[in-house]
């Protein structure tokens, strides 16, 4: 495959030109209830050239069929030159490289029967079942192996091997009239071996479920907040990650005004980056696919913004270095700028500590779900406790955390030394491109005031 | 491909059926106002599922390898749930405009030229405009082993219009689309740019919301909220779960008598409209709900079977995944009815003394969506005051139930139009909560 990409490279007459081959082994099974879904296996193989030529702008043809290598090049080159550009697009510099990085996979999924698959998530669904007041349930079972060859015509040339496991619950409790839910989501840059023995995540979804039937919703109204590893890392990525990606600003200057850096974003306790060459989690990679080495990013550092995430193009743009973060969800897309691992840095002392001298507040944990629009973001929590006296109290549900960014982030006071990495399912949605593996990390964070369930009228 | 597939089904003595797809995607982007880009996706993929022993088996791919696929879902099969699908026999299909010529002929420079006369025409001081148009065409095939051989194609246009506004650290973000089978003529694009002219100029000041139970206008845009916990409860997959709460109440009347819903796969020259569905069910248009009586539910064939229903031609599916249910055209009131000058609320501000009209909220499908309660901060709302809309809210919260509002409906406007699948009209609703933050 490397000398296929070798050839058509030489046949392109552009002054830039990569080629992207995918090859992915997938399968999937799910469980609604204690009737199986479904159980499928998928092969989808396909490639991605993208062409540029000086003065013109980016031709991009991608396909299922790859016979058609040297014709699609072709393609891509045509369509570049369709474009004029007064200011041409420029990619800033990164030094050629050939790597084989074939990821262990862990235990390869493709050598693993789908009936074993069915048996591993049918056990944790069990989990889910066995629990009491638990009346349906949701449990799916992914995998997918990635064979990955990327070159370009300055001398790049990569082959990569990744695996990919994900695992995802929803239990639903029931009684009369209320219904609610508990969510278990493991994802991991690991094979069948990292799929084992992760049932007790699903017995606690569902006996968090079955106990929110009996909490009260959280009093509306604003609070000392404190969010658990798991929002908080979920918070910065929506919040503040998609701001710091460099598309967002580099071809707007009033955005570029709001994301100066050296702007004070936060108060000294604040440090936050984003990491893509971290060991082992599932945003990370040894390489981005315009081929530029992963790298740790620091974004806010004692509360300043001192960077933003790049691809070749913004870099160059705004004369910055490129950072590694030009990431494609498969062959179908052009590569965007996009997150890996997202973190907040870890703080001092512990989670007690941190509460200790909040006399009424609500510690929010996990996430169902967040949007932001820019500034404004709105988070549900998937369950909450009212801190009191110093102390975790009863459990609280319809935690909903809404409000500006800016505010929040200004108002976060302390974080605690237990920074943790969430290795959660799922994945980042941007410009039709989902769902991209990513990560997320974090210590508790403490927010001076926040409102929370501020949204819900009563 | 899709004949050796279902030829190999059918010499192991099993049933089943298969979708092939093939699309050829153009795309241009405007960045910031310029062309930066144009791209060309070519994508062929199969999607097969098979009942061996009364087992359901799927699988997918993109490869050029049907014993490969076959042997898959045989596989898949062996795990399966047994399920009596009868799938459907060769039928006369109806017949519908999916496919305009033109647009396949249509030449790159035609394309770039609809992007750039739309950036010269809202490019204003401040703003970033970003302008995307995509044209695919696309065939389709359904085959199964009851005799079904069903094929046509489709042509499909998207233009989106997005303008950014940034003052400070306030962020205005006004978008517009257009879709369609044909290219858009000179009065689509006059209507994009009027939209977005509508909503941009009073939105650029900022007024403080108001608070209470108020009434208040959701645009076509803003609806969605409104009508996406319809869409989970009027879905066969939900009734037969047990949790729709419109499951035990057909015949019933549960909605404003003016409040009518269907699902139209054969409206002419939309994206989503096709002869058959994804299974080879016949399209045919369903009433769901008529005069706020609840009439029925969507089924695909596995839905239908377990439901002892009988498909409604709803079946979706992708190259990946099995089939599942799904809407084709949904249309809100009566289709045609309504189609005037259009403008920001469509003439429903004229009574309203104090309100709020809605045209996109945050965080949509977050929540427990099913059982009809939403409450969302706003992303793009004005408030209204003596019949007229003063400015744009930031600051507020819209919360109620679906099932309670749409007992008494305010008015439908005379803005209905299409916004990707789905027409409608603006919806006044009245006693919707809204709070500041």
């Amino acid at each position: 495959m490397k000398d296929r990409l070798a050839a058509a490279l030489k046949t392109s007459r552009a002054d830039y030109t990569e080629i992207r081959v995918e090859h992915t082994w997938s399968a999937a099974v799910s469980f609604r209830g204690a009737r199986l879904e479904s159980a499928t296996a998928g092969e989808d193989r396909g490639g991605f050239v993208r062409a540029l030529h000086d003065g013109c702008g980016w031709g991009i043809a991608a396909f299922t069929s790859l016979d058609e290598l040297p014709a699609m090049v072709r393609r891509a080159t045509e369509l570049s030159r369709a474009v004029r550009l007064e200011r041409p697009i420029r990619l800033a510099p990164v030094a050629p490289v050939t790597a084989e990085a074939l990821l262990d996979l862990d235990g390869d999924v493709r050598g693993v029967p789908l009936a074993e698959k069915k048996r591993l998530i049918e056990g944790y669904n069990g989990e889910m079942l066995a629990v009491p007041g638990v009346v349906d349930t949701q449990a799916t079972y992914r995998d997918e192996v990635t064979e990955y060859w990327f070159a370009n015509s300055e001398g790049t040339s990569l082959h990569e091997l990744r695996p990919e496991i994900t695992l995802s619950g929803t239990a639903i409790a029931r009684r009369n009239g209320t219904i609610e839910k508990g969510l278990e989501s493991i994802g991991l840059r690991r094979g069948w071996r990292g799929a084992q023995g992760q049932a007790a995540g699903f017995g606690d979804a569902a006996r968090r479920a079955a106990a929110l039937l009996d909490a009260p919703s959280v009093k509306g109204g604003a609070y000392p907040v404190v969010l658990d590893n798991e929002l908080a890392g979920v918070f910065i990525h929506e919040a503040f990650g998609h701001l710091s990606e460099a598309d967002f600003v580099y071809e707007n200057p009033q955005a570029r005004e709001m994301m100066t850096l050296g702007r004070r974003f936060g108060r000294p306790v604040l440090n936050v980056g984003d990491n893509g060459a971290a060991p082992g989690l599932r945003g990370t990679l040894p390489y981005d696919d315009e081929g530029t080495p992963t790298q740790d990013t620091p974004l806010i550092r004692d509360g300043i913004l001192v960077g933003r995430l790049h691809s070749r193009e913004t870099a160059a743009t705004l004369g910055e270095r490129p950072t590694g973060n030009a990431r494609a969800v498969s062959f179908r897309h052009a590569p965007i700028v996009r997150m890996t691992n997202t973190y907040i840095g870890n703080g001092s002392g512990t989670f007690a500590d941190l509460i200790r001298d909040i006399k009424l507040g609500v510690y929010a944990c996990s996430a169902f779900g967040g949007q932001t629009l820019l500034e404004n973001f709105s988070f549900t929590a998937a369950y909450g406790h009212m801190i009191r006296d110093g102390a975790v109290a009863e459990l609280v549900k319809d935690v909903v955390l809404a409000g500006s960014l800016f505010q929040t982030l200004d108002r976060i006071e302390r974080l605690a030394g237990d920074f943790r990495w969430n290795q959660m399912g799922g994945g980042c949605g941007k410009g039709g491109q989902f769902p991209l593996p990513v990560t997320e990390g974090a210590p508790h964070v403490r927010i001076e005031e926040a409102l929370i369930g501020g949204d819900v009228p009563a | 491909m899709i004949e050796r597939a279902i030829a190999l089904v059918r010499a192991r003595a099993a049933t089943g059926d298969a979708l092939w797809r093939r699309a050829e995607r153009t795309s241009v982007t405007f960045e910031s106002g310029r062309l930066k880009s144009c791209a060309a996706t070519e994508e062929t993929g199969v999607n097969l599922r098979v009942l061996v022993d009364g087992r359901v088996g799927v699988a997918g791919t993109t490869a050029d390898d049907a014993d490969d696929l076959v042997a898959r879902a045989v596989a898949s099969a062996a795990l399966g749930e047994t399920v009596p699908i009868r799938f459907p026999a060769a039928a006369l299909l109806p017949d519908v405009s999916t496919f305009v010529a033109p647009v396949a002929e249509a030449p790159l420079e035609r394309l770039t030229a609809i992007g750039a006369e739309l950036v010269s025409r809202v490019t204003r001081e401040g703003c970033q405009v970003n302008v995307t148009i995509e044209r695919e065409v696309a065939q389709t095939r359904v085959v199964n082993t009851a005799g079904t051989d069903a094929g046509y194609r489709t042509s499909t246009v998207v233009v989106g219009l997005d303008l950014a506004r940034f003052a400070g650290d306030d962020v205005l973000f006004v978008s517009e689309q257009y879709a369609g089978a044909g290219l858009p003529a000179a009065a689509d694009l006059d209507a994009l740019v009027r939209s977005i002219d509508d909503r941009y100029t009073p939105a650029l000041r900022v007024v403080t919301p108001p608070d209470g139970a108020l009434p208040v206008v959701f645009t076509p845009s803003g609806l969605s909220a409104i009508l996406l916990p319809l869409e989970q409860a009027l879905s066969g997959k939900t009734v037969l779960q047990g949790i729709s709460p419109l499951g035990a109440k057909v015949g019933e009347r549960v909605f404003d008598e003016r409040f009518s819903l269907f699902d139209d796969p054969l409206a002419p020259g939309r994206p989503a409209s096709r002869p058959c569905d994804d299974e080879g069910t016949p399209s045919r248009r369903l009433p769901l709900v008529e005069r706020g009586v609840v009439r029925g539910f969507v089924y695909d064939l596995e839905t239908a079977a377990r439901a002892q229903a009988a498909s409604t031609g709803h079946g979706a599916r992708g190259t990946f995944g099995k089939p599942h249910v799904d809407y084709s055209n949904l249309i809100l009131g009566k289709r045609g009815e309504g189609r005037g000058r259009g403008g920001l609320g469509g003439g429903l501000l004229d009574g309203i003394t104090d309100g709020l009209l809605i045209d996109d909220l945050i965080g949509v499908g977050q929540g427990n969506v099913i059982g009809g309660a939403f409450s969302h901060p706003v992303a793009l709302a004005y408030r209204i005051e003596r019949g007229a809309i003063t400015g744009r809210v930031k600051d507020a919260a819209v919360a109620g139930n679906v099932y309670d509002l749409l007992k008494k409906i305010g008015g439908f406007g005379d803005d209905g139009r299409w916004l990707s699948n789905r027409w409608s009209a603006s919806l006044l609703l009245e006693g919707v909560s809204v709070a500041r933050r």
